[in-house]
């Protein structure tokens, strides 16, 4: 990580100056030179701190991204399972939508739950009328719409993005 | 079982100045304590990057992440002791920071690299000796008397005894580190090596 070699870099070079200034002093004695490097010295030890403060803000804001992506995840699952729950679909119902939302197909269906092509057609549609959706997309757009609610701020900036850079080099 | 327990198939993730410094230092003290030749310039520029890399992660240790912080591996000898009873009986904990033992052995091992840094420096005040330097050294050495000179051979003396038993130390926490390993499956070594999380997500 670029930071932390800085960070080392910074601090070998803040003990190189404090070094130096300690031998300075004590063969010539404080003069303008030595109250120099001195306050050099000091800079770099108060920059070691800072970039120290930053390195652990860094850290702790990639830890929190992290966090912060399980749990979305978690919550898109549980959000899907809720909506399974409110259109009461059966467990055997509920698979075949998953991976429907998964974007297997039928033939994949069957294959991965061992059943015929016709049941999983038949469920799919039993899926669709309790959803009160035609299509395996319209039934998708149920969950991105949800998602899609909250994230309203990042399409402004990117449609404002858009514009900008078409109104750009003409 | 290592699918199952992910997290206690390894020790603590650390992050990267912990892992930096920690195999810095380690270097510094294998090369200085076991190759080059004490007093060489070598030995002297190896020490003073190890003394930075000393500072770098006591400072670490108050601003660092929190499994840094030494508020997170309080020095206890009783804890210590708990846990290696707990270890030998086959009782494992899993610890976010250091374990008890570990935080016990890093403070004996920071305590006696500063008093061979501290030393060391008073031997050699000018890091980077150059020739004009070492003229004029040795004329503030020739304005010496006796006692002082005395005086140079305990610093001297204690920065060998602390040198050997940083060594000493250094071995132990090798052990402890295989046998701890070996006793509770969990590899300790791999969090210092590849550090974050992502050792996790390949086990």
């Amino acid at each position: 990580m670029a930071l932390a070699a800085l960070l080392v870099l910074q601090t070998l070079c803040t003990v190189f100056f404090v070094a130096d200034v300690v031998g300075d002093l004590i063969l010539d004695g404080p003069d303008l030179h030595v109250v120099f490097e001195a306050a050099v010295a000091a800079a770099l030890g108060v920059g070691v701190v800072f970039a120290g403060l930053e390195m652990r803000r860094t850290l702790e804001r990639s830890r929190r991204a992290e966090a912060a992506v399980s749990v979305a995840s978690g919550a898109f699952a549980e959000l899907i399972a809720g909506y399974f729950e409110r259109w009461r679909l059966t467990p055997a119902e509920a698979d075949v939508a998953l991976f429907a939302l998964k974007g297997f197909d039928v033939a994949e269906i069957a294959e991965l739950r061992g059943s015929a092509a016709g049941t999983v057609r038949a469920q799919l549609t039993r899926v669709y009328a309790k959803a009160g959706v035609s299509n395996r997309t319209q039934l998708l757009a149920i969950f991105t719409d949800d998602l899609l609610a909250g994230a309203l701020p990042g399409l402004e900036r990117r449609s404002a993005l858009s514009s900008a850079s078409d109104g750009g080099p003409a | 079982m290592a699918v199952a327990e992910p997290i206690a198939a390894s020790g603590p993730s650390w992050d990267p100045i912990v892992r930096i410094t920690h195999w810095s230092v380690a270097t510094a003290i294998v090369i200085n304590g076991l190759i080059d030749e004490g007093g060489s310039t070598l030995h002297i520029w190896i020490g003073y990057g190890a003394l930075a890399m000393l500072v770098l992660r006591l400072l670490w240790g108050f601003i660092g992440p929190a499994e840094a912080r030494f508020s997170s591996f309080p020095f206890s000898l009783s804890a210590a002791i708990d846990h290696l009873t707990n270890v030998f009986s086959g009782h494992h904990k899993t610890h976010r920071s250091h374990n008890p033992a570990g935080s016990v052995m890093v403070y004996a091992l920071w305590g006696m690299l500063t008093l061979t840094a501290a030393t060391g420096v008073i031997l050699e005040t000018e890091p980077f000796p150059v020739e004009h330097r070492q003229q004029a050294m040795a004329q503030v050495d020739s304005h010496e008397d006796g006692e002082e000179n005395e005086l140079e051979e305990i610093v001297e003396e204690t920065h060998e005894i602390a040198a050997n038993l940083l060594l000493i130390l250094a071995a132990l926490h090798v052990a402890g580190v295989a046998v701890e390993s070996r006793l509770s499956g969990r590899n300790l070594v791999r969090g210092m090596i590849r550090g974050q999380p992502t050792s996790r997500s390949q086990e």
